[in-house]
């Protein structure tokens, strides 16, 4: 009888270790969901601005909190992005336009304060959130925390990393 | 504006797109093999199978695709078997497929050649085996793996080791097939749960949608499993099952442990189950709160209460306690999950009394078992009057019924020391919808009730249609809803016969003590019945008096117990009843003869004036009474002359105080039958026959008759005062001449032509027509024994 070709040698690998069966059903440990959501408008005139919502929640240890929720205005996002951009070594995503043909005088509609737009700009906002808080660099960065659980942005803080691991 | 697709729009275009891919690529890849160029044609399959690499595809739509692939592989399987026949090099065909960049192509083609390689050669097939499983590890994305595995499991099919230990190790045996699926199941099952974790949590109900649309993945393993045809059970036991659940209870998701319990139950045959109810039902124990554990529990239950009625004979195994393992496991269940439904624990006592009545249909101590857990869990539970519209009372009275649909039998039911005090937990309405379901299933079977204990159980257990509750709501209900209701009772009382004598004595003062406290509203419907059971009884103690030497006291005994009973009614303010059931019971006395019956029924008769007298004041009723008093005591022949005597008078006077003319009228001539067929001791049985007494009645009803103001009622009067005469004269009264009818009928004559021609009159006339045609035939045809009709003028 011909000698059979041994296949030992094609399937032969490493050990590895059993996974676990808690680790198996284990949730996942980097958890991390943002909504940016309830968008409301206030003041008049020239004072007249939108803000949303940012509700987080997650199970990543870094963040102090699980479950966070802020008011955020478009200029917050703006400083978080500014702040990113020159302390952290990612590249930040873009934020949605500031549509600027939308805040010229003499439209015939609310300009930037139409509930389309606004719910235009709460997706972008929302995604570039998301994006940037899922990035592990941007995780350790204190503007990060600042705009995600604190009640007020402090833009005199002091720059840094956040070790909570 | 760009037209914005909608989420279904989008998953068809991009579904479209990729089956373009995989139309081109695969013509391509034919289109080479076909040419021999097989590397060009592994290039087109890999290029093919990356359409599977996508994420933006749905469970659906990545079903679809996946098929759509599969199907063009086969191509390729098939060209590689073809090439392995005619002797071309298998291994370095494994190891070249490995090289392909993406590793979705490259474990589908992997999984490809792998096959191919066993089924031409199963050397190694061990080996393949168990590392294609394992290669399929590279894969962690949910979807994509499921579908991986799907198709690993697949083409193995047919191709897994089925033969027992010892034969040749090399191909591997059962054993090593049981390990490649459970390995299998297990990491697609890890696929499966962590689906749930993927995208944002708001969306978790459509994940768990789609979830439920991909579980038949993950449930081929276990039907790949059962269909080892030599895994026997010793395996199933102590390698398959334990591996299934270990995974079942860990992952902890109740999706995942809901259906694969099912399905467990479902592919494996029922004498696997039998083997390990044991570490089922405890797995049972540990699942997620959310789990629905009791239909899991209960659609086992229902499948070996099926396979013991199987007409195979093979039926439950001896040495299998199936009960006391159900009744253990169930409770231990229902103890550790405290969050438990009450609605549901009692399903689980359903389903296990099912069991019981299937499986044990002769273990009447097993139906009570779990009744009597049902009373314990309760009572730990601190339940009371369960509202009728809940779920609770539902389930329990569908557990109630089972024993009583199941024996048909109520003496049966009755021996379930836990039955009625279940009965306890009901509200009012649920308690009386209950006892009547039982009462009417002893009447639809016609299940005597012999005993005088069994008896007082069966009354006490339906109290609620015997006697008011503490608990029974204030209105009255509809007035015909009672009625039939308490009609049902009535017929239950004939269901109440013991064989013998005395016991039946017994029974009906039982059952007087139960219906007594019903209330006037009842006792009229439930009493009459108890009387003319004892009538009854009070005949045969007549009929076996040679038996029974003290028959007689008996009777008497009887007879004042129903004395008594109709007294209860009379009591109730109801006056026709009572009488009628008084005349019936001096009949009975005076039929039976026992010592002292004559004073019996001339007691009971002269119970029936009294009533006569002081309750019946309606003149038409009075007729109605006094004819029927007057019908039933010419009828008895027990009463010796010194009774007889004051009885008729009293029959004739009262017939003569009556209020109108009319009812006067035809209450004497009614009478007059009295002295002529009624009969005495001293007549000794032959009627008295009287003539001249029945002269002297009919001739004061004819007076009577005579002051009739109305006309028209006058002739009519005299018609049927004539056709009594006619009666009587034929029976031979000597008192009633030729000359007397004669005169009557002149009589009718001259007045019947001055009354108001209208219907009235019709009848009248046509009454007296007939009179007159039937003296005409018995003058013209005399009956020889007949009286001759000689002298009577038409």
């Amino acid at each position: 009888m011909a000698a059979e070709p041994d296949l030992s040698a094609d399937t032969r690998r490493l050990n590895t270790k059993k996974q676990t069966l808690d680790d198996a059903y284990a949730a996942p440990a980097n958890f991390l969901e943002i909504d940016v959501c309830n968008p409301e408008t206030h003041g008049f005139g020239k004072k007249r601005y939108s803000d949303y919502e940012v509700r987080m929640r997650t199970n990543l240890p870094v963040f102090k909190l699980k479950e966070s929720s802020v008011r955020r205005r478009y200029s917050d996002f703006e400083w978080l992005r500014t702040e990113l951009e020159r302390d952290s070594k990612i590249v930040v995503p873009p934020l949605p336009g500031k549509a600027w043909k939308r805040q010229l005088p003499f439209r015939g509609d609310d300009g930037i304060f139409e509930e389309d737009f606004i719910e235009e700009r709460r997706q972008g906002l929302e995604a570039f959130v998301n994006r940037v808080a899922g990035h592990p660099l941007a995780q350790n960065e204190r503007c990060l925390h600042m705009f995600l659980q604190e009640p007020v942005i402090d833009k005199n803080y002091v720059p840094g990393k956040v070790r909570n691991t | 504006m760009t037209h914005q697709l909608s989420p279904q729009e989008e998953q068809e275009k991009l579904l479209d797109e990729a089956m373009q891919v995989v139309k081109v690529q695969s013509f391509q890849m034919k289109r080479c093999l076909d040419k021999a160029k097989l590397m060009d044609g592994l290039k087109h399959a890999s290029n093919m199978l990356s359409e599977l690499r996508t994420s933006m595809l749905s469970p659906k739509s990545y079903y679809e695709l996946y098929m759509a692939i599969c199907d063009e592989l086969r191509y390729l399987e098939q060209y590689l078997a073809d090439e392995f026949q005619k002797g071309h090099k298998v291994a370095d065909l494994y190891e070249l497929v490995q090289y392909a960049g993406n590793i979705i192509p490259r474990l589908y083609l992997l999984v490809t050649v792998g096959v191919v390689y066993i089924k031409a050669n199963d050397h190694n097939r061990k080996d393949i085996l168990k590392d294609l499983v394992e290669m399929c590890r590279g894969v962690q994305h949910p979807l994509r793996g499921l579908f991986l595995r799907n198709y690993l499991l697949q083409c193995t099919r047919n191709s897994l080791p089925d033969c027992q230990e010892g034969e040749e190790t090399q191909t591997g045996t059962v054993k090593d097939s049981i390990d490649f699926i459970l390995l299998n199941f297990a990491e697609m099952n890890k696929l499966w749960v962590r689906m749930q974790h993927q995208g944002h949590s708001r969306d978790r109900e459509k994940r768990e949608k789609e979830r439920l649309e991909l579980r038949i993945l993950v449930g081929t393993n276990l039907v790949r499993l059962s269909q080892l045809d030599t895994m026997v059970v010793d395996m199933y036991k102590k390698n398959v099952l334990p591996g299934v659940l270990e995974q079942t209870v860990s992952c902890r998701d109740y999706i995942a442990q809901e259906y694969l319990m099912e399905c467990i139950i479902q592919v494996f045959p029922d004498e696997f189950h039998l083997q390990t109810l044991n570490s089922f039902l405890k797995a049972c124990a540990d699942l997620h709160k959310l789990v629905n554990v009791k239909n899991i529990i209960i659609a086992l239950i229902d499948r070996l209460a099926l396979f013991a009625h199987r007409d195979d004979g093979s039926g439950i195994p001896s040495d299998i306690k199936l009960f006391d393992i159900f009744s253990q496991q169930v409770s231990s269940v229902i103890q550790a999950r405290e969050d438990m439904p009450t609605e549901d624990i009692v399903s689980l006592q359903v389903s296990l009394i099912n069991l019981a009545l299937k499986c044990y249909p002769d273990r009447v101590d097993y139906v009570d078992k779990v009744l009597e857990t049902t009373v314990e869990i309760f009572n730990r539970l601190n339940l009371e009057r369960l509202e009728s519209s809940s779920a609770v009372c539902k389930e329990l009275s569908r557990l109630l019924k089972i024993p009583v649909d199941n024996y048909n039998n109520l003496l049966t039911v009755l021996q379930l020391k836990h039955f009625a005090p279940l009965f306890e937990f009901f509200d009012y309405e649920s308690r009386k919808i209950m006892a009547a379901y039982v009462i009417n299933n002893a009447l639809e079977n016609s299940l005597y009730i012999p005993t005088q204990e069994q008896t007082d159980a069966v009354l006490t257990l339906v109290a609620p249609l015997v006697q008011d509750q503490n608990d029974q709501p204030q209105e009255e209900e509809d007035p015909e809803d009672f009625s039939e209701e308490q009609n049902m009772m009535g017929r239950f009382i004939n269901l109440l016969i013991s064989d013998d004598a005395d016991q039946q004595y017994m029974i009906l003062t039982t059952s007087r003590k139960h219906f007594g406290n019903g209330g006037n509203k009842r006792i009229k419907y439930t009493l009459p019945p108890l009387v003319f059971s004892a009538f009854q009884l009070a005949y045969r103690y007549r009929d076996i008096a040679e038996e029974d030497d003290k028959w007689e006291k008996k009777c008497q005994k009887i007879f004042t117990f129903c004395h008594q009973t109709i007294g209860a009614l009379i009591k109730a303010e109801l006056s026709e009843l009572p009488l009628r059931l008084f005349l019936q019971g001096a009949v009975t006395a005076g039929e039976i003869g026992f010592d002292n019956h004559e004073t019996v029924a001339y007691e009971f008769m002269s119970q029936a004036f009294s009533l006569y007298e002081d309750e019946i004041s309606d003149s038409r009723a009075q007729l109605a009474a006094i004819t029927l008093i007057i019908a039933t005591f010419e009828r008895m022949s027990c009463f010796g002359e010194e009774n007889h005597e004051p009885l008729r008078t009293q029959c004739a006077l009262a017939a003569s105080k009556l209020l109108k003319k009319p009812d006067q009228c035809r209450g004497v001539s009614t009478c007059s039958h009295l002295f002529w067929s009624g009969r005495t001791v001293e007549s000794e049985g032959k009627e008295i026959q009287d003539g001249k007494r029945v002269m002297e009645c009919l001739k004061k009803s004819l007076r009577i008759a005579n002051q009739c103001m109305d006309n028209s009622v006058q002739v009519q009067l005299f018609v049927e005062i004539l056709n009594r005469y006619i009666y009587f004269y034929e029976r031979g009264n000597d008192a009633v001449t030729v000359q007397v009818l004669n005169q009557l009928i002149e009589k009718i004559r001259e007045d019947l032509p001055n009354l108001e021609g209208n219907e009235e009159t019709e009848q009248i006339n046509k009454h007296f027509q007939n009179t007159i045609e039937h003296l005409r035939m018995k003058q013209e045809a005399p009956e020889s024994d007949g009286p001759a009709y000689d002298g009577l003028v038409l």
